[in-house]
Parts: C-alpha cells; sequence; structure tokens
C-alpha cells in the first residue's frame, strides 16, 4: 500500500474541492441566472473537459502552460512559478479537469429555483445577499453537495491528465491511480489490489453517503 | 434603508395613501394606462389572459420596469422615468400574494413569513410571524409545517401573512383565489372583507374571474391587449360598457345589432331621446324601433351595438309593474321560450323574439321568479328602455 501516494491524492482531491467550489457556485449561479450572447459557447467549454480524452487535455494543458510556452515563461519570469511536474501544476490541471463535475449540477440546481421565489423573496425586503443566503444556496443545496462530492471522488482516482501534467514523482505528483498503474506495470498485483479496492470503497462510500444526504434534504417535513 | 426612499413628492399634494399608475409601453409589450386606487379600496384588474393586467402588477411591485410612467404611493414616488426614479422592490413598501403562492419550499410556514421581517430583531421577528399567521387563522402546529404539508387555502394564508407582515403601503394579489377551491374561496373571500375593515391602503385584484371581480372590487379595470379599455364601479362597466369589446369581455349577455336613427319629434330632443332600430345579427330589420337615452354621440345612419342588463327585461306578472324608464319610456315585446337552464336556485333562459326569431334574449331569474320562464307559448316582455346603452360599432 502506497500512503504516501493515497495521501497526495486525499491532498489534491481537497485543493481542488477549496478552489473549485466557491468558483464554481459563483460560475454556475452566473450561467443559470444570465443569458447573453455567447452563453452556448462557454457552456461548451465548461463541458468540453468532460468529452475530451484527459490525455488530450493533459496534452494541451500541458503544452501552454509548459515551461516552453508563452504562458510558462511568463510565470517563471514574473512569478518564478512553475505548473508542471508539481503539485500546482496538478491543481490546475485538476481544476480544469473537475470544472464540469463541479459547475453542471450546480448549475441545474440555481436553474432549477422558480424565478416566483427570487421575486417573492425581493418583495419581501431581502436583498441580493439576503436572497443567495437564505432562499437560493439551501434550496441549490443538494445540488451543491453532489457536485461536491462528485469532484472530490472524480479528483481522487484521476490518471491521465495527472499523468500528462505531473508525471509520476513520488511525494510530489505520484497520486495513488499512478501509484496502482505502476504497481500492475511490476505485476505487482497484490498491492494493485489493496489500493484499487480501498479506491472503489472510498468512491462507493462518499457518493452513497452524498445521496443518502440528498434524500434526506428533499425529503417534505412536516 | 436609506432615507432616498421615502422621497416626498410636492406634485402629488395628497398624501392620504392613495395609489397613482400611469404607464406607457410599446415594447417588449404594449402596456397603457392609468389608474388610481384610494386607501381601503379595491380594485379589480379584469380581461382575458394575456391583458397585461400581471404585468400591471409586476409594475406595481417594481418586478418590472415599463419604458415610460409614475407610479406613486402616499405621495411617494415609487417611479418616475421623466425623472428616473425607480424604486427596487425591496424599497416600495408592497405586499404581493403570487399566482402559486412562491412560498420557501424549505421553510416552515412561521419562517417564510419571518422572511419579510428581516428588518426586526430576531425574537420580536418569530413573534410578528406568529401573530400574523394566527391573524389568518393558522394553528401553531400548522404553522410549523413546511408549505408542502399545508392545503393550498393554507398556503394561500401563509402567503397573505407574509404579504401583510410587511406592513405594505400597497397590497397586490395576483389571482389569489385561482388555486383554491370554491369552498376554501369563500373563506378567503371572507378574510379579506375583513381585512378591508382593518387595513386602510389600496388593494388591487388580478382576476379572470368575473363574478369574483364583481363580488369583491369596488371598482374594475377592464384590460385588453395590454391597455386599459374602462374603469368604473361594477355597475357602471356593465350598465354602459364603452365599447363593443369591453361588452364582450365583462360577458354582457344581451348585446345586439342597430341602426342609429336619430331623434324623430320635438318632443325627442326635448327629452335627450333618439330612435334605435332593432337589427338581426345580419343586418336585417327586426321591425322594432326603441325610444333610448341619446348622449348626441352617434350619426343618423351609423350602425351601432347596443347592450341591456337582465335587470331591465320584465317578463310575465312584472309587466304589470309600473315603467321604471321615466321620460324615456319602454317598449313592449312578445317571445318565446326556446331554450331553459335551470342551476341550483337559477335559471338561464333564452328567448326568441316576435317576428325576428333569430335575435335571441337571455334572462336569468331565480327564486319565485322562475315560474314565468317555465311558460310555454309566447311571453310579454317589455324592455325598459333607458337601461339600453348604445355603442358605436368600430370599424377596422
Amino acid at each position: 500500500m502506497d500512503w504516501t501516494a493515497l495521501w497526495l491524492s486525499v491532498e489534491l482531491a481537497a485543493a481542488t474541492l477549496a478552489v473549485l467550489l466557491p468558483g464554481g457556485l459563483w460560475l454556475a449561479r452566473w450561467l443559470a441566472r444570465t443569458r447573453f450572447a455567447g452563453k452556448a459557447l462557454v457552456e461548451g467549454l465548461v463541458v468540453l473537459p468532460l468529452v475530451l480524452p484527459p490525455t488530450v487535455l493533459g496534452y494541451y494543458l500541458l503544452v501552454s502552460l509548459g515551461a516552453g510556452s508563452p504562458i510558462g515563461r511568463w510565470l517563471l519570469q514574473t512569478f518564478d512559478l512553475r505548473l508542471t511536474f508539481n503539485f500546482l501544476g496538478l491543481l490546475v490541471a485538476s481544476v480544469v479537469f473537475n470544472l464540469p463535475f463541479m459547475v453542471q449540477p450546480i448549475q441545474r440546481a440555481f436553474e432549477a429555483i422558480p424565478p416566483a421565489l427570487i421575486e417573492a423573496a425581493a418583495v419581501s425586503g431581502l436583498g441580493r445577499w439576503a436572497t443567495l443566503w437564505r432562499v437560493e444556496l439551501p434550496l441549490a443545496w443538494p445540488g451543491i453537495l453532489s457536485a461536491a462530492v462528485l469532484t472530490f471522488v472524480h479528483t481522487l482516482g484521476e490518471f491521465g491528465v495527472v499523468l500528462m501534467m505531473g508525471g509520476s514523482i513520488p511525494g510530489q505528483t505520484k497520486t495513488i491511480a499512478i501509484s496502482i498503474y505502476d504497481r500492475v506495470q511490476a505485476f505487482d498485483l497484490a498491492s494493485a489490489d489493496r489500493m484499487a479496492l480501498l479506491l472503489l470503497l472510498l468512491s462507493l462510500l462518499a457518493v452513497a453517503a452524498s445521496f443518502f444526504a440528498t434524500a434526506r434534504l428533499m425529503r417534505p417535513r412536516a | 434603508m436609506s432615507p432616498a426612499a421615502a422621497v416626498p413628492d410636492a406634485a402629488d399634494a395628497v398624501c392620504d395613501g392613495a395609489l397613482h399608475m400611469q404607464v406607457q409601453q410599446d415594447r417588449p409589450m404594449p402596456l397603457a394606462g392609468e389608474l388610481s386606487c384610494a386607501p381601503g379600496e379595491l380594485l379589480a384588474l379584469v380581461g382575458p389572459s394575456g391583458a397585461g393586467k400581471t404585468s400591471l402588477l409586476r409594475c406595481l411591485a417594481g418586478l418590472m420596469h415599463p419604458h415610460s410612467g409614475r407610479i406613486t404611493v402616499g405621495g411617494q414616488v415609487w417611479l418616475d422615468t421623466a425623472r428616473g426614479v425607480c424604486l427596487p422592490p425591496q424599497r416600495r413598501h408592497v405586499g404581493l400574494v403570487f399566482q402559486h403562492y412562491a412560498l420557501m419550499p424549505h421553510l416552515s410556514a412561521r419562517d417564510n413569513v419571518a422572511l419579510s421581517l428581516l428588518h426586526v430583531p430576531r425574537a420580536e421577528r418569530a413573534r410578528r410571524a406568529s401573530a400574523w399567521l394566527e391573524h389568518v387563522r393558522l394553528s401553531p402546529e400548522q404553522q410549523r409545517r413546511r408549505p408542502a404539508a399545508l392545503s393550498g387555502g393554507q398556503q394561500q394564508r401563509v402567503a397573505l401573512a407574509r404579504a401583510l407582515a410587511r406592513e405594505p403601503a400597497l397590497l397586490l394579489l395576483d389571482e389569489p383565489f385561482s388555486a383554491v377551491d370554491q369552498m376554501n374561496r369563500q373563506g378567503l373571500y371572507d378574510l379579506l372583507a375583513d381585512l378591508r375593515q382593518v387595513l386602510r391602503i389600496p388593494i388591487v385584484l388580478v382576476t379572470h374571474d368575473l363574478a369574483e371581480a364583481r363580488q369583491l372590487a369596488d371598482r374594475l379595470v377592464v384590460m385588453d391587449a395590454g391597455r386599459v379599455l374602462q374603469q368604473g364601479t361594477p355597475e357602471q362597466i356593465y350598465r354602459s360598457p364603452r365599447n363593443a369589446r369591453v361588452a364582450d369581455l365583462v360577458g354582457v349577455q344581451n348585446r345586439f345589432a342597430g341602426r342609429w336613427l336619430g331623434p324623430l319629434a320635438p318632443q325627442d330632443e326635448a327629452d335627450a331621446a333618439g330612435w334605435l332600430e332593432w337589427l338581426a345579427s345580419d343586418g336585417t330589420p327586426t321591425g322594432q324601433r326603441l325610444r333610448v337615452r341619446d348622449k348626441r354621440r352617434l350619426r343618423v345612419g351609423q350602425r351601432v351595438t347596443w347592450v341591456v342588463q337582465g335587470d331591465a327585461l320584465h317578463i310575465g306578472a312584472e309587466v304589470q309593474e309600473a315603467c321604471a324608464g321615466g321620460p324615456i319610456g319602454c317598449v313592449a315585446l312578445r317571445a318565446q321560450v326556446v331554450a331553459r337552464r335551470n342551476l341550483g336556485e337559477t335559471t338561464f333562459a333564452e328567448l326568441a323574439l316576435d317576428g325576428a326569431p333569430g335575435v335571441r334574449l337571455r334572462i336569468t331569474r331565480a327564486g319565485p321568479q322562475r315560474r314565468a320562464l317555465q311558460a310555454e307559448g309566447w311571453l310579454q316582455v317589455r324592455l325598459d328602455c333607458d337601461w339600453v346603452h348604445v355603442m358605436p360599432v368600430r370599424t377596422g
């Protein structure tokens, strides 16, 4: 069992969530509430990581953010920042890759709130923040919860993008999914077995817990 | 809340709490009209769906911004496009009861009401929310339930309590009774009547139910295609609709065609009377001429539409009563019942006019007076011509 790799995966998943939850929430609400020319294009870009092969996405991220690219050079010269083959690079890749998993469920949840409720809040004297806090977020909560769980679990087991962007540096970019692949390559099936099973159980547990919580939230209470 | 919310307006010297509204726009949808509502008065906006009733209400609440217009309530300016004033809904003291209640599904009835009391301290908030809910007759146990666990009528009461808890300067009701069954509806009518005794604020009700509008409203505003066509008391509108469209919209049953003949004798001029030739709907004469009130607005020879309320038609024994037409007088007709429908305590009948079988008079009678409508054969009918209201036919 490669505990370092598991811990790295958990760290990456938590960091991705920390970045993506507020950002995704904002983007999802904006997409749900606003209509503008080119909205389909923005929505398409958000969903793109879902349909693109992870290696393709990883390749483009590597090429566009790597030290040889204009962006990579600029980051290196201005901030002394490298985004490839380190944890920060993994985080950037993971955030981009999980965008649809975070944004889509939350956007649907916001869209499902009847406009009359928002208007009722305004007529009742609630300002923007009060409406967001007391009406929109509680109603969108099941969507937000499932998006967060989905993102976390999805990052935990991500392979293609992580491999392209981070390589496989133990303790830095070697996540549990890559470690499993490594073990299989080395014919150490017993290790691979244990780690795969752990990942499976963790994912199942998280998804089941989110479904359970959502069902509880949605249940009409007398 | 900033002090700018209460801009007193010198132009509206009346600070009695009355509502004055005037809007005008062509796009995205036409909307035009002017209305006023005194405190304690209940104004009903009526008209077919798409007439702009709800849009007008949304303009009042600040949920929709008309291209140009002016809204004042109690001298306070809510909207004045000429001066660039447009208060957001939060700063208009308005209570709005939505058509489908729009209660927050995740909050209990009490928390729903407390939501419009965020400006008061937390402890006071719960106490006041409970008091309002008690006022609309919801038990403490029901107050703890979420909307999904309440009946339609109870949800409606919560919505009303929420609107009232804001202590509004204007109460708006958007088809508030449409989703409530008839039995609960009567209870809500009574509740509204009680509230009107207490609340001295203008109340604007949107409804497509004319019976409801007549029963509840002091005045009606008839709308069609975004325009206010006529406003007045129900009696005024039913008796003298401004034009054929209004007559149609408010469901005036006895509507006929005619040709205006004008005054024919010196006595007509003295009585301000004129003659009307009664035509069948295809334009053929019925052989009847009516002497009616002349408002000097019609050309001689002009085709007209005219209406008369059922109250002005007397049948059977009623004909013996004195003609109330004054100098205008009455006309005696002969007609035969050709269709009869009994609905509980009332009978609705269609009578074919002698000599013009295509022309139908519609009469409703209740109680013992229904007997006259059961007769076979020819009936004496008297038409009180003072009640006849003549309108020009709209061309084009």
